[in-house]
């Protein structure tokens, strides 16, 4: 079975073959960027992005995964480092305090800017309803997606 | 305590015998394993802070990081007196064999304890440097002027710090006869460049990135995967094991059942999943485990009516028959830590040579609030020295009080060493509802009385709570009794009135509860202060007055930086008229945390009738914790502070059912989600003459009741019991 993760397509040994895709990431490619939380898909700390759409990798199965584009946190930067309008916002708005539900974040924040390139405060309120952060980051999400939004509406 | 020579002191800080690993001996075994408590002096933190060849700045970070970021503001510090930038210092988490033993990271202490030996350190280190740089240019050390990362002569020649380093690096060894260099972090009348500044987090680009940062990140090769069946609570013990179907697993390799212990190790975190669903272990428990249980345990009450409160904490011309104005109880559920990290640990045995021939190490890596405890924790249980035991500390994802213990860590121990290869242990969110050692449920008695006048003139406030910091878990089962006699430090936290009083009683019981329990972010403050400023709330109320004007009025003169708190969130407020028509209202609180800490909240809400349903729309928060290192850094924990404000006053209690904990996951234990979260305006009230004290957990305080206060202003109705729920909600007759 072979799985392609940020462009790089990776064979996967059988032994590994029924893993749910976030143990895959973490444990087989060493791709620990993505992280566990809940197990039950309800905090969006695992969520990386299958064919663009953001998904919680505890639940999905490699089967499921194969054969697709899997976007994870350490692919969204640009190849020569320049980080993600979202990854920068991050930065400029010090979002993160522990940082563990970050990359989770990160990745449906990527997916909603797709869906909607002005979000509201309402609109990110539902979007990001699924990601957990117990530190309380959200007022500086907010502000940030909003900030990253208008970096990348600019550079269209 | 712990004694070191000088030199072996230095070599183990890894300063001198430069490249080797030196595993210093600790001169003898700790008894009992008590958190590390160690005031850090300036002779230990100069060892913490070396210039390099190239002239950075190497900084040990003394502090475990779990979101507070106190690393950054101690590098703020350091990096002021250097005269560099706080984002050009490499900064570095010791294990336990490159540093001697450091403080546990707990109760808002790092800035307090360490920020001023650090300032010192550093300083020494740059004149120093300013004195190597005089010999250099043949100057006298005044004509040698301070400049970015290094020194401008009066005739204008730059130099360096990497033209003053040579091949070694350069810290400087202080003692306590070492001259007291300036100290521009300190200096009042100074134009600061990095203290006072909104210096980004230490590690922010890594997390944005995804770098491996926690525990369960560090690669490993040819590691194992395991777990352990948790029990419900630490002193149960298991009665039955049934482990049928589990060598059949796919991927399993080992059983491990050892003194009431069951684990196995697999070769993929899959297999572990399936192996552990085939064993079934039955408890046998020393209590009985039910909500009704830690109701009748906790009721202040019945406690008040057999005078069974043992511990007074004021009583002063106390009037028990005083004519009460206000008299009400309030209670405050069992809440859990729930950090966003399920706790993971690796642990491997390996070999290492020297001349003297080979030794085996025993090495974890894990995310701790205090790796010395935790070494010496695993000295007792293998019986190995604690010198062939390293700790690599990793960032948390989430602390919050709750990482002080040897739990996953032993797990990840014993399946290695019954496999003899590492072993990762990655705790489930169950796991880890079971293991956490809660915020006790506490149960509050508030009397207030006042003359004619308005004044207050009598306060009784009588409570009982689980025990804190002299949990069941945390001491050895001997001292207990003895310890328990004494003040709880974690359960008188938060009880000292604000207001002036005549008469005066404050008194507490502690006692154990069914679950285990512990140190919860802010301690017994929140609950306390909860029940304090609701009751000052209610007895401006009863008298007609504004709480906020009245809080004012009966606080006592000294506290005139609390004063000056509640001024400021009633002005941030007023910007934000409160909407027309029902449902809509504004409730104010402040509270002292550790007595130097000082803040003040105000909470919008609105009680939506038809959606049944309580929403926190705005907040204020204006707070005073001395100097504002990081003024962004503070405004961070403010909101982080009111988001779990929310999740207190709203939404969080550990359900507990018959014989076990209930809440297993965020689907029956809520938290804060995004919708939840109320917009935030945040003010720090800087000192530059005071020496700052953390943040982490004070806003807490006075969160919870400002949104009570806002519900009783919104509704007529006063919330007396959280997590406080529509339902409770009385409406009348209508």
């Amino acid at each position: 079975m072979k799985l392609k993760v940020n462009g790089v397509e990776y064979e996967i040994d059988p032994d590994w073959h029924d893993e749910n895709l976030l143990d895959v990431l973490r444990d087989y490619l060493g791709l620990t960027g993505t992280r566990f939380s809940c197990g039950i898909g309800n905090c969006g700390a695992c969520m990386v992005q299958i064919d663009g759409l953001s998904i919680n990798s505890c639940l999905a199965s490699l089967s499921m995964a194969a054969g697709k584009e899997i976007l994870t946190i350490e692919g969204m930067a640009a190849d020569d480092g320049t980080l993600h309008p979202l990854q920068q916002a991050w930065i400029d708005e010090a979002v993160p305090q522990c940082g563990y539900c970050q990359s989770g974040q990160l990745m449906r924040a990527l997916s909603l800017l797709k869906e909607n390139a002005d979000p509201d405060d309402a609109d990110i309120d539902q979007a990001m309803n699924g990601n957990l952060c117990r530190c309380g980051s959200y007022p500086r999400i907010r502000r940030s997606i909003k900030k990253a939004a208008i970096v990348l509406r600019e550079a269209r | 305590m712990v004694q070191l020579t000088r030199r072996n002191f230095l070599i183990a800080t890894g300063w001198i015998a430069g490249g080797v690993t030196v595993l210093y001996k600790l001169g003898s075994r700790a008894k009992a394993v008590a958190p590390t408590i160690i005031f850090p002096d300036k002779e230990m933190a100069s060892t913490w802070i070396q210039i390099r060849p190239d002239g950075g700045c190497l900084m040990y970070c003394p502090r475990m990081d779990m979101g507070q970021n106190a690393n950054t503001g101690l590098a703020q510090i350091v990096a002021e007196e250097l005269n560099i930038s706080t984002n050009d210092i490499e900064a570095v988490q010791p294990s336990t064999s490159d540093v001697p033993p450091l403080a546990v990271t707990a109760g808002s202490m790092s800035l307090t304890a360490f920020s001023r030996p650090m300032a010192i350190a550093a300083a020494s280190l740059r004149e120093n440097m300013r004195e190597r740089a005089a010999s250099r240019l043949k100057l006298s050390i005044r004509e040698v002027l301070d400049d970015q990362a290094g020194f401008r002569a009066t005739d204008g020649r730059l130099v360096r710090y990497a033209d003053l380093v040579n091949e070694a690096p350069v810290f400087v060894e202080i003692d306590e006869h070492s001259s007291l260099p300036d100290l521009y972090a300190f200096d009042t009348q100074r134009q600061k460049k990095q203290v006072g500044q909104p210096v980004k987090p230490l590690g922010t680009r890594d997390i944005v990135t995804g770098a491996p940062l926690y525990a369960a990140d560090v690669p490993m090769e040819g590691v194992l995967f395991g777990r352990a069946v948790r029990p419900p609570v630490r002193n149960a013990e298991i009665a039955a094991v049934d482990t049928r179907g589990v060598t059949d697993v796919p991927g399993f390799l080992k059983l491990v059942q050892e003194d009431n212990f069951v684990g196995v190790v697999c070769k993929t975190p899959g297999s572990v999943n399936a192996a552990m669903s085939k064993i079934k272990v039955s408890w046998h428990l020393k209590q009985t485990i039910n909500q009704d249980e830690i109701d009748r345990l906790v009721n202040v009450d019945d406690e008040l009516e057999r005078g069974d409160l043992e511990h007074t904490l004021h009583d002063e011309a106390h009037r028990p028959n005083a004519d009460w104005a206000v008299d009400l109880r309030f209670d405050v559920q069992v809440q859990s830590h729930a950090a966003q990290e399920p706790r993971a640990a690796i642990a491997r045995f390996n070999e290492e040579g020297n001349e003297e021939g080979t030794k085996h190490l025993l090495e974890i890596w894990t995310g701790t609030q205090d790796p010395w405890a935790m070494k010496r924790f695993a000295a007792l249980h293998t019986g190995l020295d604690e010198e062939d035991i390293v700790i690599y500390p990793q960032r948390m994802g989430g602390g919050f009080g709750g990482r002080e213990h040897y739990e996953v860590e032993q797990d990840a121990v014993r399946l290695t060493s019954a496999i003899g290869r590492p072993v990762k242990v990655q705790w489930t969110r169950k796991d880890e509802f079971m293991a956490a050692r809660n915020r006790p449920a506490s149960a509050h008695r508030l009397r207030l009385a006042a003359d004619e006048t308005g004044r207050l003139t009598d306060w009784w406030h009588a409570y009982v709570t689980g025990h804190v910091v002299l949990a069941r878990e945390r001491l050895p089962r001997w001292l207990l009794p003895v310890a328990r006699l004494r003040e709880d430090m974690g359960v008188v936290r938060g009880t000292n009135p604000a207001y002036e009083t005549t008469h005066l009683r404050v008194e507490y019981k502690d006692v154990d509860l069914p679950v285990d329990l512990g140190v919860w972010r802010s301690l017994n403050a929140a609950p306390s202060l909860f029940a304090i400023e609701s009751a000052m709330d209610e007895l401006a109320l009863q008298l007609g007055e504004d709480p906020v004007e009245y809080k004012i009025s009966q606080m006592r003169g000294e506290l005139t930086r609390l004063k000056v708190c509640l001024e400021r969130v009633r002005d941030m407020a007023k910007r934000y008229p409160v909407p027309e028509g029902e449902g809509y209202g504004r409730g104010f609180a402040c509270g002292i945390y550790e007595g130097r800490c000082f803040v003040a909240v105000s909470a919008d809400v609105y009680v939506d009738r038809d959606k049944e349903r309580i929403t926190v729309k705005h907040m204020c928060c204006a707070q005073d914790v001395g100097m504002a290192v990081n003024p962004d850094q503070l405004s961070a924990q403010m909101e982080s502070n009111m988001a779990w404000s929310v999740g207190m006053a709203l939404l969080e209690r550990l359900e507990v059912g018959d014989d076990d904990i209930q809440s297993s996951n965020f689907d029956n234990y809520p938290i804060v989600r995004m919708a939840d979260m109320p917009s935030v305006e945040t003010e720090v009230i800087d000192q530059p003459a005071v020496p700052p004290a953390g943040a982490g957990e004070v806003a807490l305080i006075a969160g919870p009741a400002a949104i009570a206060n806002a519900i009783r202003n919104a509704t007529g109705y006063r919330p007396l019991s959280l997590p406080i729920s529509f339902a409770d909600i009385a409406y009348g007759q209508d």
